[in-house]
């Protein structure tokens, strides 16, 4: 008997040697670098982000939120790991947002290295759409890796509008970003006091869809609940506010200038910004 | 599917079929003392499912010096469903070369040939890779490499069963494997030595190769 229950726990250690090594060869067997690929657990990881903060309490309690902002990792990598470990220290931090430029050559592969290091954190992740993750085939990449280019979620009293203002990659075809979206999204106020807008190309850019700036940026400052609108793409840290008492626009830091930004949101329309370094 | 498009797919199909076949004629007529194949009649056919150049590549191959080791220049061209590539089929043509420089005898007719070495360019021709045209982000040296041409570089190894021909004479069917990666691969790889390790950029290809 004893010998059976052995051969059997033998057969499935072989048995499981034998997938492993398979799917590691699976994939490993690379079709295309533009071939969109991946693993289950390396697929749809915003709305897997999206149930993970769902099942977690507001950590700081009450009416206060605290989430990160980085930007830009493509092609940082050594950068990324020391910028997890400086998170991870982080205490009654809710969640992380990407500004976008998650890969460089918007290959499936480097979101998944990038999703790598990122898995590490111990609060859930959210991207925007940056223009390098269009390049090559990464529309489809990133929408079968991360998820939909616009998208919206809401947390603790907090509505985050995620939209893609990639305009350049679309040829300024007067569609990108997609306002009559957005102003749903803003007009949307069930159960919501205070608003935050990412996406990655800034208003004021000339990867952004000029023909659509002013519409742009006139509902953004018609949305009386919006408190931040957070931009990555340059790599310049700004904040500013053209209209008191509307919304401040901040400009984040890239990966690879090793600062990032600790935000902390109260009341409806405070807000506390720090530079931490790594 | 356009009906033209069918059209050139039948049109290459036949085109490659009638190559193999003429390679396999070829071959056929040929006695004790070989007549010399006509320059164009390729050595060798290749099956391939990886590396980069397509789930289901095929082509055919040259194979100057063949014994003790191999030189092998391929044509090749692979096919990728669109259930991997989110939209629409990508054919990719390659041109490849792969050098073998020892063989081990395993058996009368079996040999391995443990290293492989080889390079191969491609080029993917699909509407939906996004071209980095001039108007786009040229004017900041952004998107400065090609997006549908692709090089790469893979190390690997060879088994190789000798059978004898009706006519006389023997023809090799060999089993390689190749691990390599590509140019985008190795210039994410070189700056960030700690925080991507080798194999994360590493890619499998499997193959045979049939001598005609």
């Amino acid at each position: 008997m004893a010998d059976f229950t052995f051969s059997r726990l033998a057969v499935r250690l072989a048995f499981g040697v034998l997938l492993t090594t398979a799917a590691t060869g699976c994939d490993l067997l690379e079709f295309s670098p533009n071939d969109t690929r991946a693993p289950a657990s390396e697929r749809d990881l915003t709305r897997k982000n999206l149930t993970a903060l769902a099942q977690r309490p507001v950590p700081t309690g009450g009416d206060t939120l605290r989430f990160v902002f980085t930007s830009d990792s493509q092609r940082y990598y050594d950068d990324v790991p020391p910028l997890v470990a400086s998170i991870n220290q982080q205490r009654g931090l809710a969640m992380v947002l990407v500004g976008g430029d998650i890969s460089d050559f918007g290959l499936a592969r480097e979101m998944r290295w990038v999703n790598d290091e990122f898995k590490k954190l111990n609060v859930p992740y959210f991207t925007v759409v940056g223009n390098h993750d269009l390049a090559q085939n990464g529309r489809e990449a990133y929408q079968r890796i991360f998820g939909p280019l616009n998208y919206t979620f809401t947390y603790a009293g907090t509505r985050f509008i995620l939209v893609n203002t990639n305009g350049r990659e679309y040829e300024f075809n007067g569609h990108v970003p997609d306002v009559p979206w957005l102003q749903q999204q803003l007009a949307d106020t069930v159960g919501v006091r205070r608003q935050v807008v990412m996406a990655h190309v800034p208003p004021e850019d000339g990867d952004f869809d000029a023909a659509v700036t002013p519409a742009y940026t006139s509902t953004l400052e018609q949305a009386p609940r919006l408190v931040l609108h957070l931009t990555g793409h340059n790599d310049k840290f700004s904040v500013r506010q053209p209209v008191p008492e509307r919304v401040t626009y901040i400009s984040g830091y890239s990966v690879a200038q090793r600062n990032y930004l600790l935000l902390t949101l109260w009341g409806r329309h405070q807000y506390k910004l720090e530079t931490i370094s790594y | 599917m356009k009906p033209y498009r069918i059209r050139r797919m039948r049109h290459t199909a036949t085109l490659l079929a009638g190559l193999l076949l003429g390679g396999w004629s070829a071959t056929a007529q040929s006695t004790d003392a070989p007549t010399p194949r006509p320059w164009y009649v390729p050595d060798h056919a290749v099956l391939q499912t990886g590396g980069g150049i397509g789930m289901l590549t095929t082509g055919a191959g040259y194979s100057p010096s063949r014994h003790p080791h191999r030189f092998d220049a391929d044509v090749l061209v692979g096919y990728v469903p669109a259930r991997y590539t989110g939209h629409r089929a990508f054919a990719i043509f390659t041109a490849k070369a792969t050098y073998s420089p020892f063989s081990v005898q395993l058996a009368e007719r079996w040999r391995l040939l443990p290293l492989s070495v080889g390079g191969l360019v491609n080029y993917t021709p699909a509407a939906q890779i996004n071209r980095n045209s001039a108007d786009k982000y040229g004017y900041r040296g952004y998107y400065w490499w090609t997006t549908t041409l692709r090089a790469g570089a893979f190390l690997g190894s060879r088994v190789a069963l000798s059978l004898p021909r009706a006519t006389g004479g023997k023809r090799e069917v060999s089993l390689y494997y190749e691990l390599g990666t590509n140019d985008l691969y190795l210039v994410s790889y070189l700056p960030n030595r700690s925080g991507l390790s080798l194999g994360q950029i590493l890619t499998l290809g499997v193959g045979a190769k049939v001598d005609l």
